[in-house]
């Protein structure tokens, strides 16, 4: 027998004091990895289809084109999407034009936003193709066939087949128009997107604009999210000779996305606060009351020659092995419920029909949940160290009581 | 040389606005392998003066020696080192540990002395053989009867060899056979293996057996004389 072993058969010693405490932790700590984990999954998940549609993990740009979407400011693309897509870690490179300008069928004209694409490429990563019927794609990069927003396509009275003429602004600075024909229907699901785009191949858009062999953006789509940081500056120096190109971050490139998920998570982040301050305090509760109806046994201990540290080490022993237990628990329930939520998901199809909207994204309503091990080490790190913070108060208080006087206690 | 000595030790507590005198001018020398009882009435300071000589609580003014050595003066964790080595307790309501067996109990203090288990066992097994608990190692406080949690109280007491085992009317929650066959028990101990007990009690079993009786009374030793006791057989 040591203090260990003493320690244990005191947590025992109120059976259903001890149960109800340790149920409260563990379903705690269960919630918070299994919240936190849903919302990993889920914001991973966001995080891919915003890159794989949006400005890639890494975005190259020229100067401050993230933010002012200056038309001017246009780049060579000079075999740079092939050199990085040669990159180990890298699964695609994505070279885009986007060209503010009007649709005009024979009967509307609407705004638009002309993105010229690299079909071949796209067709592959591109979230927004993955509805699209084979007969629908476009392939040709120089074509003049053309994927409509739906929205846009309704408003503009058109159906597949049928031609229209889209203007922008050349470089010279006169407007200049073309003539494309409507090959398929983008359905994303984001107002933007269905109500302005037009997708053509990169080069008919770049030729348009008078910029043969330039884009606005190079969305690099990595393999894994975490190599971002490995690779951007791997990528600065492949830009190298194209002055004034830099690569962000998709953070930065995708400031909406970034700040929604960023927004949702402190958010989180309160509510799993609040409930570790309510468990905090009945942990508190427990371990002072298990301390004070005790005050005469420790008097005795104290009496036959238990140093007060060594019994405030016992106390301290109780709560380590309580988190412990919490700890095991909760970590049990929050990974068969995380195994769950990856292999199964949550499915959200029943109440969302037309798919989830966040930060500008569309995403899968089956919300899957992902393993975030430090996390869940983290918290259960955490309930421990908050069970041996909450027996502080009462260990010190019952080791300072003189003997004589606690064993007076009744 | 005495054992204990106590050169004009008092107690006051303070009670609101208002001190209590718990002991005034006490001046005393116990031997070693003595056998002593303090009694008096209720109130008298038999509790309090035991709880002076064993640490458990500090004069207010006097002194207190014990094998030589000055109690006062010293931090929690010294006195509670002091006591874990020098002194044994038996208290008025056995006071086990609930949640450990008799054995358990009884090798408290040897834990603490970080005794190796197997050294602790062989004390225990020894210790029950002589109080007659042999086969109750394994029993809860709970399980046992009053006498026998008495028994287990004295060998923890015992256990760690102590220079003094002081015990507080020790036989306050027994039965008069229980008490008469602790009593003999604790002096058959005394007188075969030389360890000094000293009880505070008024219960006439105890004083009868008791070699020496100091008697209290408001906190002042009223009277101190030895006696021919009765035989521990």
């Amino acid at each position: 027998m040591d203090l260990l072993s003493l320690a244990w058969k005191n947590l025992w010693r109120n059976r259903r004091r001890t149960l109800i405490t340790l149920s409260a932790l563990g379903l705690s700590l269960f919630l918070l990895q299994t919240f936190h984990n849903l919302s990993f999954g889920v914001y991973a998940q966001m995080v891919d289809s915003g890159v794989r549609a949006g400005s890639g993990h890494i975005a190259l740009y020229r100067g401050d084109y993230a933010q002012s979407r200056d038309e001017e400011l246009s780049f060579a693309e000079a075999g740079l999407s092939a050199a990085i897509a040669r990159e180990p870690g890298v699964r695609a490179a994505l070279p885009r034009v986007y060209l503010p300008g009007l649709a005009q069928s024979s009967r509307e004209s609407r705004g638009i936003l002309l993105m010229g694409i690299d079909p071949v490429a796209e067709a592959e990563v591109n979230p927004f193709w993955k509805n699209l019927p084979e007969e629908e794609r476009i392939t040709d990069p120089e074509g003049r066939e053309a994927l409509v927003g739906s929205r846009l396509l309704k408003e503009l009275k058109l159906e597949i087949g049928n031609k229209f003429v889209v203007t922008v602004q050349h470089r010279d600075g006169e407007l200049t128009g073309e003539l494309l024909r409507v090959r398929g229907v983008l359905r994303t699901g984001l107002k933007e997107i269905d109500g302005s785009m037009v997708m053509v191949g990169r080069l008919r858009a770049a030729a348009m604009a008078g910029i043969p062999g330039e884009i606005h953006e190079l969305a690099v789509i990595l393999e894994r999210a975490g190599d971002q940081s490995r690779l951007l500056p791997k990528l600065a120096m492949l830009t190298e000779e194209h002055p004034r190109v830099r690569a962000l971050p998709w953070e930065v490139a995708m400031p909406n996305l970034s700040d929604a998920i960023r927004l949702d998570y402190a958010s989180q982040k309160f509510i799993f606060a609040v409930i570790l301050l309510i468990v905090t305090i009945g942990v508190v509760n427990t371990l002072l009351m298990a301390v004070m109806e005790r005050i005469r046994e420790f008097g005795v201990l104290l009496a036959i020659g238990t140093t007060p540290g060594r019994l405030r080490l016992m106390i301290w022993h109780e709560a380590l092995l309580l988190g412990l237990l919490a700890m095991a628990l909760g970590t049990l329930l929050g990974s068969a419920a995380t195994w769950y939520l990856t292999a199964r998901g949550l499915d959200l199809r029943a109440l969302m029909p037309a798919g989830l909207e966040f930060g500008g994204v569309v995403f899968d309503p089956v919300l899957r949940a992902a393993w975030d091990v430090g996390w869940m080490l983290e918290m259960g790190l955490y309930v421990i160290g908050l069970c041996l913070l909450a027996s502080i108060y009462p260990a010190i208080k019952a080791a300072r009581i003189p003997p004589a006087e606690a064993m007076r206690h009744r | 040389m005495s054992l204990i000595q106590l050169n004009n030790v008092g107690k006051i507590y303070p009670l609101g606005s208002q001190q209590v005198i718990a002991l005034a001018d006490i001046d005393l020398e116990i031997g070693a392998g003595e056998f002593t009882v303090f009694a008096g009435p209720s109130g008298s300071g038999k509790t309090t003066l035991l709880n002076l000589i064993g640490c458990l609580d500090r004069p207010t003014s006097g002194s207190i020696r014990i094998d030589g050595r000055e109690t006062g003066g010293r931090t929690a964790r010294e006195m509670a080192d002091f006591r874990l080595h020098h002194i044994g307790f038996i208290f008025q309501s056995y006071n086990l540990v609930p949640v450990l067996t008799a054995a358990e109990n009884a090798e408290f203090t040897l834990m603490l002395q970080k005794i190796p288990k197997a050294a602790r066992r062989r004390r225990v097994e020894e210790l029950f053989a002589a109080l007659g608990l042999a086969g109750l190692e394994d029993r809860r406080p709970n399980d046992l009867s009053g006498g026998q949690q008495q028994r287990v109280a004295i060998a923890r007491a015992m256990a760690a060899d102590p220079r003094v085992i002081l015990a507080d009317e020790p036989t306050a929650n027994l039965d008069s056979q229980t008490s008469e066959e602790l009593l003999r028990l604790m002096r058959r101990l005394n007188e075969e293996q030389g360890t000094t007990f000293i009880f505070s009690s008024h219960d006439p079993q105890v004083i009868h057996l008791a070699r020496r009786v100091i008697r209290l009374k408001d906190g002042r030793l009223e009277s101190d004389h030895r006696q021919s006791p009765k035989t521990a057989a």
